[in-house]
């Protein structure tokens, strides 16, 4: 069996992407040290989370068990990361085995929130030397556009900062864990809040780019990951590939990354706080996340186009007409089944008189294609959208079209039916 | 509930009742034959289910792994060169071969100057499910065309199966309505691939958000920026 290898980067991008940044541009029009956005949003579970930076996503989830303390430290809790790099991330990557990625961002992490002691593991421990809780982190990687460690550290963060472990109690002997209906269950301690932040080097330090998307990763000669919490304390400090950088140029972007963790930090603690509110409302998994998205932000960055475009205005506007019309002839053609004829009823212009001629046959069509057996169900499925079509003509007058159109339809409707 | 054409599919969903002409059905991808009842499809892949009269079904999903299909136009990026064949990334799920005496005007001591990571448009020779995919760069009269290595200029981005297809669509405005505005060189290939270039590398990036807003089935939105 062949495995998808990674796929190489041409040289006509990585031409281009060097060409630009000497001009001082990225490809998606970011600044230099400009992130991507950051979203956090929780699930049902208590440390269940799930942050997406632009398009690279991250779920994380918390979960915690009572195990044997290590004998090196019987007095301290467990605390396990774990990041996966399944084939829905990207399709290099290979399920239930560990590729070397894989490890280095696991190192990486670990630096940043483990060996950092950012969770207190000494409030975890049930009996000194017999029981400790065992906290365990899963990251899985749901798409991969670039950057998983900084995304990968806010959600091991985020969810670790949310999850709440049953409590505990002693009666002598006796252990009993409470379930979460009991008794109210216990967050975790959390001294300090650290985030992994990564740059891409170019050209050996020359250009140094925040929060590289996926072609700039791999075109970069090597990156630049720190690890910082709100205070400006260094956590982790990670040099990947091959680069010559001056002290001076890491101590300037350390500086940098440091306003960028408090703000991340910042937006990590009102996600939870605003968490905690939704879920008094009993409204919580990932509900919210389906109900908003979509039409907003993409008429946002639409306008962001346009207004790009605005320089250049004012050449064509006449002829901007003629191929919206095609568009809509197109969208006729393009699905001819019931469902057209609707479209042009809302619009309600002359421009339909073409289109709607065109919508007419497509339904011929489907009615001589039809088989005898169903036919009685197709035929009465268009009948009670012509007759919202009457409706709407007895509302509004005004319209000579809408009235012809209903003419047509209501002739096409004695067509069918004879 | 019986499925109805233009209804969103899923994977395992049944088609019953299918019509067909003197027992013959055309099926298209994304639908299997249920082999125990011959008469009912098996869907494959989650998308709208299409059917076009008399008798062909097919699937319409949001695909980004491309297929190899005989006599595409495809582009790829050069993985590896061994003697006198080249390995090319199409995107499918093996890498194709393409040799180097495929090009026009190409002999044994005279080969193509081609380096790993250049793009080549090129067309599907033969495709089969348990063969390596086989490039050409010349077509049956020994004569380039379009084809050949594409300049180490301009920019390779990938876009979804679904808008190559609309694009070839010779009633889409949207590649024309951009040629109003900026002038433009594109190589096109079915596999989801795209090469373009212009003069300026800033308008290689209006084209590359036009095609972003494009891909999310904001044809007309696209169109429309154009033209404003």
């Amino acid at each position: 069996m062949s495995n998808i290898r990674k796929t190489i980067v041409s040289n006509c991008e990585k031409s281009f992407l060097l060409k630009n940044l000497a001009e001082y541009n990225r490809l998606d029009g970011r600044a230099f040290d400009e992130f991507r956005k950051v979203e956090i949003e929780f699930g049902c579970d208590w440390g269940c989370c799930f942050v997406s930076l632009g398009k690279t996503k991250v779920v994380a989830q918390v979960s915690c068990e009572i195990q044997q303390p290590k004998s090196s430290r019987p007095g301290e809790g467990i605390l396990n990361l774990n990041i996966e790099l399944n084939p829905i991330a990207a399709p290099h990557f290979e399920a239930d085995r560990q590729s070397n990625e894989q490890v280095q961002l696991n190192r990486l992490l670990e630096k940043c929130l483990k060996d950092s002691k950012a969770v207190d593991l000494e409030s975890l421990c049930i009996k000194n030397n017999e029981k400790v809780w065992a906290i365990r982190v899963d990251i899985n990687v749901l798409n991969h556009e670039g950057n998983i460690l900084d995304c990968a550290s806010i959600a091991a963060l985020a969810a670790l900062a949310h999850f709440r472990r049953p409590d505990v109690t002693c009666d002598g002997e006796e252990f009993v864990i409470h379930s979460i209906k009991q008794r109210d269950p216990i967050p975790m301690v959390i001294h300090h809040y650290p985030v992994c932040i990564t740059y891409s080097v170019f050209s050996s330090g020359l250009y140094i780019l925040a929060d590289p998307t996926l072609l700039e990763e791999n075109v970069a000669d090597a990156f630049l990951s720190i690890g910082l919490n709100a205070y400006k304390e260094l956590c982790g400090l990670h040099l990947g590939g091959k680069a010559d950088l001056s002290p001076d140029v890491i101590i300037q972007t350390a500086n940098k990354a440091a306003a960028r963790a408090s703000s991340i930090v910042q937006q990590i603690k009102d996600a939870i706080e605003q968490d905690n509110e939704t879920r008094k409302e009993q409204k919580d998994g990932f509900c919210r996340l389906a109900e908003k998205k979509d039409s907003a932000d993409l008429v946002e960055e639409l306008s962001v186009y346009l207004d790009q475009w605005s320089t250049k205005k004012k050449k064509n506007k006449k002829k901007s007409k003629q191929p919206k019309e095609e568009q809509m002839e197109q969208d006729e053609i393009k699905e001819p089944d019931i469902t057209a004829e609707i479209k042009p009823l809302g619009e309600g212009t002359a421009v339909l008189v073409p289109s709607e001629n065109e919508g007419g046959d497509a339904i011929k069509v489907w009615d001589t294609s039809e088989s005898e057996d169903d036919a009685v169900e197709f035929v009465e499925l268009p009948k009670p959208k012509v007759e919202t079509v009457d409706i709407a003509d007895t509302d509004s007058e005004e319209e000579a079209v809408i009235v012809l159109n209903a003419d047509q339809k209501t002739k096409k409707k004695k067509k069918r039916l004879t | 509930m019986p499925l109805k054409v233009g209804d969103f599919v899923l994977p395992g969903e049944l088609i019953e009742d299918i019509k067909s002409i003197k027992g013959l059905t055309i099926v298209g991808p994304g639908l299997r034959q249920n082999e125990e009842k011959p008469n009912i499809l098996c869907v494959t892949q989650p998308g709208t289910l299409r059917f076009k009269a008399p008798n062909m079904y097919w699937i319409e999903g949001k695909r980004k792994r491309y297929i190899p299909k005989k006599g595409d136009l495809v582009v790829g990026i050069v993985v590896k060169k061994s003697g006198d064949t080249l390995k090319v990334d199409i995107g499918a799920a093996e890498f194709a071969s393409l040799s180097m005496l495929a090009f026009e005007g190409a002999t044994k001591k005279q080969k193509p100057d081609v380096q790993v990571g250049d793009c080549v448009y090129a067309k599907l020779l033969n495709a089969h499910r348990e063969m390596e995919p086989e490039l050409v760069c010349i077509d049956s009269y020994y004569k380039a065309g379009k084809l050949g290595i594409l300049p180490n200029q301009g920019f390779l981005l990938t876009i979804s199966l679904n808008l190559t297809q609309s694009l070839l669509d010779i009633e889409n405005p949207l590649l024309r309505s951009i040629g109003k505005k900026i002038p433009y060189e594109m190589a096109l290939g079915v596999n989801g691939k795209v090469w373009i270039n212009c003069k300026k590398s800033k308008e290689v990036i209006y084209l590359m958000k036009i095609f972003d807003v494009a891909e999310r089935e904001l044809h007309k939105d696209a169109v429309t920026v154009c033209n404003d």
